[in-house]
């Protein structure tokens, strides 16, 4: 055994603090690690300064946690990516880009104008009408925030990331792999060569106990909250949007045991090249599946439109990592021939 | 207008299928019936075939517009039911395009059969000129 301890970094990014609070609460198994690690930066628990980070020659695992939405995120991220010999992205934020990256839906402009000088939300009090990202003096002091980015993006975008903790945040099974990947490299001292995803790349439905039928013909779109959903019959075949079939395995189904739909905070299974395409490619033709010839053209557009906010079921937590985005990116950087 | 944007012509990809509105178009081909050069068209055995991840990757490398092109509802499809199954999937693209910020416009299905050689040049026109109208590709557009 080594003798020497191998240090971890846990660093926030744009994040909620539920990320955190899975890490801590690890409780014993977080106590039987410290016999072999010590924490070296974890702000959201103790008074580290990004100093302390930089100050370090090395680090050995750094724990990223949540998405890239501000320049000092970017700093953290390269900072990060530096110093450590495995990068973790911990978490859907840090993984896909995450709930935050539904901002993206929205310029910077236009959220900062919502979130600080709207009087929409009851929240703000903001009399000044400061708004992040403009220069900020006091006495000489420069206090400026620093600026929102265009989006909200996954850690891939900058920097190679060694392993994906995908979840939001990631749940136990996650947690116990996550661990014993930290065993082995306490052990070897071993990166791994390629990336590794703590979760299967099987799409969720198949450990769903939920009776599957054969064929599914939706009639309409039903949302959860507003009227009841069955136990043990599968989401879809009750009009609602489930999105089992294009989202890792590994959870341990909590929300399909809690009667609730899964919304993919997993992210998709390899085989997926954008979400929102794949939710279009297998959800759409399910409606009225079995009356299609009765049907008129137009009827039938009109039964899938009923679909309330796609965007929001097909990336609740991957909009970062969409093809979308990368369509934005092309015409702002300007495409070459 | 700057020089760059007065050289632009609309980029459109067209996925045809290869039993109805793809033969339509080799049809107006040999019949010499002229079409924007705009287009270009990719032959899909069925449309029920065209993925709207495909649709999102068009945009991604470049285009401007994509079209389908399918054999007319209810009973031509050769496969059957893909013509329906393209047609709700559109639906549906059309309105997450809108929810983004992108014009849903921009993607247009149509039914041309076979024989329809006089219906595909029509949509390459009129769809050709729409985009023209609408610009490149952008976001935030009405
Ligand atoms: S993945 Fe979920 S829990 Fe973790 S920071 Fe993002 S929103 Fe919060
Ligand atoms: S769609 Fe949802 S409810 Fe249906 S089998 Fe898949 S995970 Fe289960
Ligand atoms: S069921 Fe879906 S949303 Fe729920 S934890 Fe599992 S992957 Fe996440
Ligand atoms: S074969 Fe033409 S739409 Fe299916």
């Amino acid at each position: 055994m080594n003798e020497k301890k191998i240090k971890i970094a846990i660093i926030p990014a744009a994040s909620c603090g539920g990320c955190d609070v899975s890490l801590a609460n690890l409780n014993e198994k977080l106590l039987e690690l410290t016999n072999f690690v010590d924490i070296v930066f974890w702000p959201t628990v103790a008074d580290f300064k990004i100093e302390d980070l930089e100050n370090l020659e090395s680090i050995d695992i750094a724990l990223f946690i949540g998405s890239i939405r501000l320049k000092e995120h970017e700093e953290k991220l390269k900072l990060a990516r530096e110093k450590a010999k495995i990068l973790v992205a911990y978490g859907a934020c840090a993984c896909f880009g995450g709930i935050f990256s539904l901002g993206n839906l929205f310029d910077p402009e236009e959220l900062l104008e919502h979130v600080y000088l709207s009087n929409e939300l009851i929240t703000t009090d903001n009399t000044e009408k400061e708004i992040p990202g403009q220069k900020y003096e006091i006495n000489g002091l420069d206090l400026s925030i620093t600026p929102l980015t265009d989006h909200a993006r996954p850690l891939n975008d900058f920097a190679r990331v060694d392993i994906y903790a995908p979840g939001c945040p990631p749940r136990e099974i996650v947690l116990d792999m996550l661990i014993k990947v930290i065993s082995d490299y306490i052990q070897t001292r071993q990166i791994p060569e390629i990336p590794l995803v703590l979760a299967k790349d099987t799409p969720l439905c198949n450990s769903c106990p939920r009776i599957k039928p054969e064929k599914i013909s939706i009639d309409r779109f039903r949302r959860i909250g507003r009227e009841p959903i069955q136990q043990d019959l599968c989401f879809l075949a009750q009009g609602v949007i489930c999105l089992g079939p294009i989202t890792r395995d590994g959870c341990g189904l909590p929300c399909i045991k809690a009667n609730m739909p899964c919304r993919g905070c997993f992210g998709p299974t390899s085989d997926v090249i954008d979400p929102g395409g794949k939710f279009a490619s297998a959800f759409a033709p399910l409606f009225k599946l079995d009356q299609e010839k009765t049907l008129s053209d137009e009827e039938l557009i009109k039964i899938v439109e009923e679909i309330d906010d796609p965007i929001g079921y097909a990336y609740r937590f991957t909009l970062g990592i969409s093809l979308l985005k990368r369509i934005m990116r092309e015409i702002k950087e300007g495409r070459t021939e | 207008m700057a020089d760059g944007e007065s050289k632009w012509e609309p980029l459109i990809v067209a996925f045809l299928c290869k039993w109805c509105a793809s033969a339509g178009a080799d049809l107006a081909g040999v019949s010499r019936l002229e079409y924007p050069p705009n287009i270009t068209s990719i032959t899909v055995p069925c449309s029920g075939r065209v993925d709207p991840q495909l649709i999102l990757l068009a945009f991604v490398n470049g285009a401007d517009g994509v079209l389908i092109g399918g054999c007319h509802t209810p009973a031509d499809c050769h496969y059957v039911a893909g013509n329906f199954k393209a047609l709700k999937r559109f639906a549906l693209i059309r309105k997450m395009l809108k929810q983004y910020g992108i014009n849903p416009e921009r993607v247009r299905l149509e039914w041309i059969s076979a024989t329809e050689a006089q219906k595909f040049v029509e949509v390459a026109r009129d769809f050709t000129e729409k985009i023209r109208k609408l610009g490149p590709l952008r976001r935030r557009e009405k």
